[in-house]
């Protein structure tokens, strides 16, 4: 990939923000991997490969991108997605419009940093259109300031054609959240398998709100949407899962856990199920409350403070 | 040596342990004896210091230092360990990070792998979590590999055998030698006379009493004899029959 002259040290700074949030920036720059960087509201690289079609340009506040993966072509190294906002507050809005092809298969590895934001509103909106036995995995990992000052507003639509599996998995559990509001939601059609993750941990007055909604129309649809969020302190969190059963032989699992540490979080969970069709099979499980007293005195009996032995445990909840 | 004196303990208002006497000496092996209920699981939360389990009169001794008031990290520091009944599960949490406390414990791979071939597992439990893809059993075995890795000083065994598969007494009695060989003392608590007969020195408890205390043998034959037949472990107006036979030492 080649970073434009004038991106040069906006890149670095990126490049910086990115490979503290765990990434490798060497598949940034690497011209096998697919991969498009985006700082505010510019496009600092893009590079496609074979199968892939990657086009993305500017918009008010932010950036588009259109990415294709052709028909048939299985993308062995991941895309990687990098974007970022450098600045103290301001606002920045990308839409994202995905296209598997039928048959293709792709994995995805976004990582977001906006690492010194004090009033930053971030707006992602994405189309996910996967197609007959298609599969597209999306791993999402967030990294916001410390000061809470990030507001996240995710909306996701996905519609997975027959047969197609669709994977996602968001992770906000290394820095402070700020406010988050997540939306998504997956029609599936027959044959078709989605399985949705939500792992967040939310500190000080962090504000969660995750909203994921399973559509089983058609046949033999599969899906399963969990949540696992850790709320400390005056952290407040509103986790709604839903599936819909509209389909024969249609099978949904919607699972939320929710583990509490302070007198002064605000947490509710609300599971949805609903069956239109009598084939149709749904199950859910939903728990709040601290952290079991029997794990945290196995691990405290080995030597670990409470503080210790409650940051073990909640580091393998969110693993 | 750790030693309990004059323990009384009341939970929820009612009272479990009653003028209780232990003393556990360096590098011994003890059993802890009795029926289900009778209160030994409730004398092991007290001794590694449970929340909610101080008693309301009597003190815990650890060398001549009062540790009654000690949390239960405080006396883990200390060396005072337990592995309980029934493992929990850890979700997230591989075997190799459970074994090193996240890499709190400096362990090497090959002490690692020595603690799980000590209990029968191989060296591929590393990789797996401690969470419900492993057997109740599977648990188990991880946990006293974990409280090995430990090199504790005083090891409360809470029922060692009790849900694992094929796990046999050679296999536990194995296991506990090797944590005597690291210098700990190990207190077995079961309701299985053959587990007390490996051991140096037995206390028998019934209805949160010492009903009777001394060697393996004589304990395990009166046991044996007496409380596989007893269908009043647990019942309030024998307490003070109990009581009695407690310092009569006998029936």
């Amino acid at each position: 990939m080649r970073i434009s002259p004038d991106y040069s040290k906006e890149f670095e700074k990126i490049a910086d923000a990115y490979e503290k949030s765990g990434g490798d920036v060497s598949n940034l720059i690497d011209k096998r991997v697919a991969s498009i960087i985006i700082s505010g509201d510019k496009i600092l690289g893009l590079n496609n490969v074979d199968g892939v079609e990657i086009e993305a340009g500017k918009q008010e506040m932010g950036v588009w991108a259109k990415i294709k993966i052709l028909k048939g072509k299985k993308i062995l190294m991941p895309i990687h997605l990098c974007t970022g906002y450098l600045g103290d507050e301001g606002e920045q809005h990308i839409n994202f419009e995905f296209t598997i092809e039928d048959g293709a298969s792709v994995d995805f590895i976004s990582h977001c940093s906006f690492p010194t934001s004090k009033h930053l509103t971030h707006k992602m909106t994405a189309i996910i259109k996967i197609g007959k036995n298609a599969s597209m995995t999306y791993s999402d990992a967030h990294f916001h300031s410390e000061n809470g000052g990030v507001t996240l507003i995710s909306d996701t639509h996905a519609v997975v054609d027959e047969g197609g599996k669709y994977m996602n998995s968001f992770e906000l559990t290394r820095t402070r959240v700020g406010k988050l509001t997540v939306k998504m939601d997956v029609d599936l059609k027959a044959g078709a398998v989605a399985d949705l993750e939500s792992k967040v941990r939310g500190k000080s007055d962090d504000e969660i709100s995750i909203k994921e909604s399973l559509g089983l129309n058609g046949k033999g649809a599969h899906g399963i949407a969990k949540s696992k969020i850790v709320a400390t302190e005056k952290t407040r969190a509103r986790i709604v899962n839903e599936a819909f059963g509209n389909a024969p032989y249609s099978k949904g699992h919607i699972e939320c856990t929710e583990i509490t540490s302070g007198d002064n979080v605000d947490v509710a969970t609300l599971p949805v199920l609903k069956v239109t069709n009598d084939l149709s099979e749904l199950t859910h499980e939903a728990s709040i409350g601290r952290i079991n007293s029997k794990q945290l005195d196995t691990i405290m009996a080995k030597g670990m403070t409470e503080e210790e032995a409650t940051e073990f445990i909640i580091k393998g909840i969110l693993n | 040596m750790l030693e309990l004196r004059d323990i009384y303990l009341e939970l929820g208002g009612k009272s479990i342990l009653k003028k209780l006497n232990m003393k556990f000496d360096e590098g011994k092996r003890y059993t802890i004896l009795g029926n289900n209920g009778t209160g030994k699981s409730t004398i092991a939360n007290m001794i590694i210091g449970v929340e909610g389990y101080t008693p309301q009169k009597g003190k815990i001794y650890l060398n001549d230092q009062d540790i009654t008031d000690l949390g239960i990290s405080q006396r883990a520091m200390l060396g005072i360990t337990i592995a309980f009944q029934e493992s929990v599960r850890f979700d997230g949490i591989k075997v190799i990070d459970y074994l090193t406390l996240g890499g709190k414990l400096k362990k090497s791979m090959d002490e690692m792998k020595e603690s799980l071939k000590l209990v029968g597992l191989n060296q591929d439990y590393l990789k797996r979590y401690v969470d419900n893809s492993l057997s109740g059993g599977e648990r188990k075995r991880i946990e006293l590999a974990s409280v090995y890795m430990l090199s504790p000083k005083y090891v409360i065994l809470d029922e060692p055998d009790s849900g694992i598969d094929m796990m046999s007494i050679e296999t536990i009695n194995v296991i506990i030698s090797n944590l005597r060989k690291r210098g700990a003392t190990v207190i077995t608590i079961t309701h299985r006379e053959e587990i007390a007969l490996e051991s140096d020195y037995t206390y028998l408890i019934c209805s949160g009493l010492v009903l009777k205390e001394g060697t393996p043998a004589d304990i395990s034959e009166y046991y044996k004899a007496m409380c596989d037949l007893c269908d009043h472990p647990n019942d309030i107006q024998s307490n003070d029959n109990i009581q009695l036979v407690s310092e009569k030492g006998q029936l």
